[in-house]
């Protein structure tokens, strides 16, 4: 057979649901199936529901029809001045809690770069808030440090012969922030770690040997190679702290401050409004502005794996 | 080559065959357990995570699954919490619940939406439960047109609690009917740094901190929405000048001589901070004064009573039971009733009151007549059971304030199903207040557009 037989005969007609290739596929067939099943039908059911005023069923005395009501849900995402809260609030939360965890996380990294005493004990200790549950760890911040009546937080304030701060319900945000940070600084430092060693050592000697200050090796050297870890970080860390939930919902329960975007669609749906028409179209314009994000995150993800190719 | 091919292959057969006996045995114990489930009966039971529904979920099953053989399953959440998962799985017909725990909120609602099962022709044939023996106000709150929802657990009003010791040290004295103006100008002479004036609610919630704030506005004269002539909300008054008097009120006390982080604290923290001795008052449900004065209480025989403190109005407390019902959905509502009977019934009370840790002041209160003629618990209850019931029979349940209401009667609550988001999103905005992180115009203003968003 000719490499061009080989390929008719592999492609097979179009639309021929017995050729060659359609069976190899067939065995993926279950697991597409599923996959639509699960995660795109669900989709088109919230785009209709976004179009219409559907509501639980306990929210009206009287049993209402559900009505197709247009685009009238949508409108009402623009002009509601909470869900821009949320949206502030969201944006506010996200980048602080990214910078600051890729800044303490990048300090870990080039600590633990080193060799010294205990660094294979250090190292795990360092990693431990990420691997908790992030229920558990709002919890403990919530109970054990921030609490006014027992936290250490407040003992700590007594003892120094200050007043107690109430810092949850005086510094919403900036309670989740700091537990955020606390959980996801590891998984940073981990990024920034894995980006050190990949650093050539041969460099680092010789500027060593060109007499360059280490202050100059990391400025000059050793941040540029950082560059992309960081970007790496930074965009996963987005992803994945623009949808914190746990620790809105334990410490805070929602509010001025601490409501993000999630929270709000939560709050709006099943979590107390039980207007699902409503809450369907806020979340399907979050899904727009999350795709929107994920493609930037990809495309910087590709870009690194193609430079490692290079490299 | 050969061999060491068919030795791996061998391998391979015998790692498959050992995978397959690990799935047979897994596979035949989940099928033994799942069988072993329906074999044996159980219901699944969701309740509020307070003092009585701790004890009675400890004692369940020495004193109920021993006799009928039914496990209960007990899911057990905050008060707000609880009301989430109930009013989801109500309201989508989840099968999660037999018995979910209520209140005069939502019963006639989600009994008038028919998403409950009608309780009432059982509670009458059962000799056992004695429906005449509930307390007529309880009964009628849990019930639309005589239809029976839910069957009450225990009972309450609200009113101010107080120490004695420490008022008469002070040299005041509280009048048995107080005014919020000297109940407030008490809490400031009173108020220390290691001991604070008065505990108000000030958690975020309906139930929390609204139903405290609720109670108060309407005696100041306020009201959340204004009521057409058929009882429909006609538009959100929060942007009025009463409802900004009774929040500022509110609030300035909570921070001149309120409890330590008021936005954390509900009926339980206040409860805790009381007993503690960091509080010297305490307006919240007539239920605490069980445990206040219970035999292992530190304040036991320290406490005076007063009724709801009033301003514009005669009678200011409200009216709440936690209630049981079986939502339609429920997969087994004859255990279901079975359970209700029994936790609700004239029987629990009487074997409570040797059995939890609080003995006899401790038990459910406020359900049935019954329970004020048991001679144990009308010497232990002495303090404040005369006024429990006076407070409850007070509690100006279809005219709260100064205006018409909307909706069904409630005191600390609007009988609307609007109300639950309204309330929860607002006493977040509230609870900013109390905390000094929010202006009381800004917070008023956002809750006003919430209030009249929903009603649209």
């Amino acid at each position: 057979m000719t490499a061009a037989a080989a390929d008719v005969a592999l492609k097979g007609r179009v639309g021929d649901p017995f050729s060659s290739a359609w069976r190899r596929r067939l065995p993926l067939l279950p697991a597409l199936v599923y996959m639509i099943a699960i995660t795109q039908l669900p989709f088109l059911v919230s785009i209709y529901y976004s179009f219409t005023n559907l509501k639980d069923k306990t929210q009206s005395l009287i049993p209402e029809p559900t009505r197709f009501i247009g685009i009238d849900n949508y409108k009402q995402i623009f002009s509601d001045p909470f869900f821009r809260q949320a949206v502030w609030t969201s944006l506010k939360m996200t980048v602080l809690a990214v910078l600051l965890s890729l800044l303490i996380g990048t300090l870990f990294a080039l600590l633990l770069d080193r060799k010294f005493l205990g660094q294979g004990l250090i190292r795990t200790l360092l990693i431990t808030p990420f691997l908790l549950m992030p229920v558990v760890a709002a919890l403990i911040w919530k109970q054990q440090m921030f609490s006014s009546l027992f936290g250490i937080l407040d003992k700590v304030l007594n003892f120094l012969g200050l007043n107690s701060v109430a810092f949850i319900s005086s510094h919403p945000l900036g309670s989740i922030v700091t537990v955020l940070v606390w959980q996801w600084t590891p998984f940073m430092m981990l990024i920034i770690l894995a980006g050190l060693q990949s650093q050539p050592g041969d460099i680092i000697e010789a500027a060593n040997v060109d007499g360059a200050s280490a202050v100059g090796i990391f400025r000059q050297l050793t941040l540029p190679h950082l560059r992309r870890y960081l970007e790496l970080g930074a965009l996963l860390g987005s992803i994945f702290i623009v949808q914190a939930f746990d620790a809105i919902d334990v410490m805070t329960g929602g509010g001025p401050g601490s409501t993000n975007v999630p929270y709000y669609v939560y709050q709006e749906s099943i979590g107390g409004g039980f207007r699902y028409g409503s809450a369907s179209a806020y979340a399907i314009v979050v899904v727009i502005f999350a795709i929107i994000i994920a493609t930037f995150a990809l495309r910087v993800l590709s870009s690194l794996f193609a430079d490692e190719e290079r490299a | 080559m050969h061999e060491g091919r068919n030795a791996s292959g061998r391998r391979r057969v015998r790692v498959l065959a050992g995978v397959l006996v690990v799935m047979l045995v897994a596979g035949a114990w989940l099928a033994a357990t799942a069988m072993g489930g329906s074999a044996s009966k159980t219901i699944s039971v969701a309740i509020v995570a307070n003092g009585q529904m701790q004890d009675i979920a400890s004692l369940t099953p020495s004193l109920f699954t021993a006799k009928s053989g039914i496990k209960v399953k007990y899911t057990i959440l905050d008060e707000g919490k609880l009301r989430e998962v109930t009013t989801r799985d109500v309201g989508s017909g989840g099968k999660s619940f037999d018995a979910v725990m209520i209140g005069p909120y939502e019963a006639p609602q989600f009994g008038t939406a028919g998403l409950l099962k009608d309780l009432t022709s059982q509670a009458k044939a059962d000799k056992a439960y004695n429906y005449n023996d509930l307390i007529p106000a309880v009964r009628n709150a849990l019930s639309v047109k005589g239809h029976m929802f839910a069957s009450p657990f225990y009972g309450e009003s609200s009113f101010l609690m107080y120490r004695k010791d420490i008022l008469a040290k002070a040299g005041v004295t509280m009048p048995l009917h107080p005014t919020w103006q000297q109940v407030a100008t008490i809490a400031r002479k009173i108020n220390t740094p290691s001991m604070a004036g008065i505990c108000l609610r000030g958690k975020p919630g309906w139930g929390d901190f609204g139903a405290s704030f609720t109670t108060v506005l309407n005696t100041f004269g306020g009201t959340w929405w204004s009521s057409t002539a058929s009882g429909q909300p006609a538009a959100a008054q929060v942007d009025q000048p009463a409802f900004k008097t009774a929040l500022d009120f509110y609030a300035k006390l909570v921070q001149d001589a309120g409890e330590k982080d008021a936005a954390n604290s509900s009926y339980n923290e206040c409860l805790t901070a009381y007993q503690a001795g960091k509080v010297a008052m305490w307006y919240d449900a007539t239920v605490a004064a069980g445990f206040l004065e219970a035999s292992n209480s530190p304040v036991k025989g320290k406490n005076g009573y007063a009724f709801a403190p009033v301003d514009k109005t005669k009678a200011s407390g409200w009216l709440w039971t936690w209630a049981l019902a079986i939502p339609k959905s429920s997969p087994d509502p004859g255990d279901a009733w079975k359970y209700i009977a029994w936790a609700t019934g004239p029987q629990y009370l009487a074997a409570a009151g040797t059995r939890v840790k609080g003995g006899w002041a401790a038990i459910p209160p406020g359900t049935r007549i019954s329970t004020y003629k048991i001679p144990q618990y009308k010497a232990a209850a002495k303090a404040f059971a005369g006024i429990t019931l006076a407070a409850m029979k007070a509690a100006p349940i279809t005219n709260p304030g100064t205006t018409k209401r909307p909706g069904l009667p409630g005191v600390q609550y609007v009988g609307i199903p609007q109300f639950q988001d309204v309330g929860n999103r607002c006493t977040q905005l509230f609870a900013s207040v109390l905390s000094g992180s929010m202006k009381d115009t800004d917070a008023l203003g956002q809750c006003q557009q919430i209030a009249s968003q929903a009603i649209k």
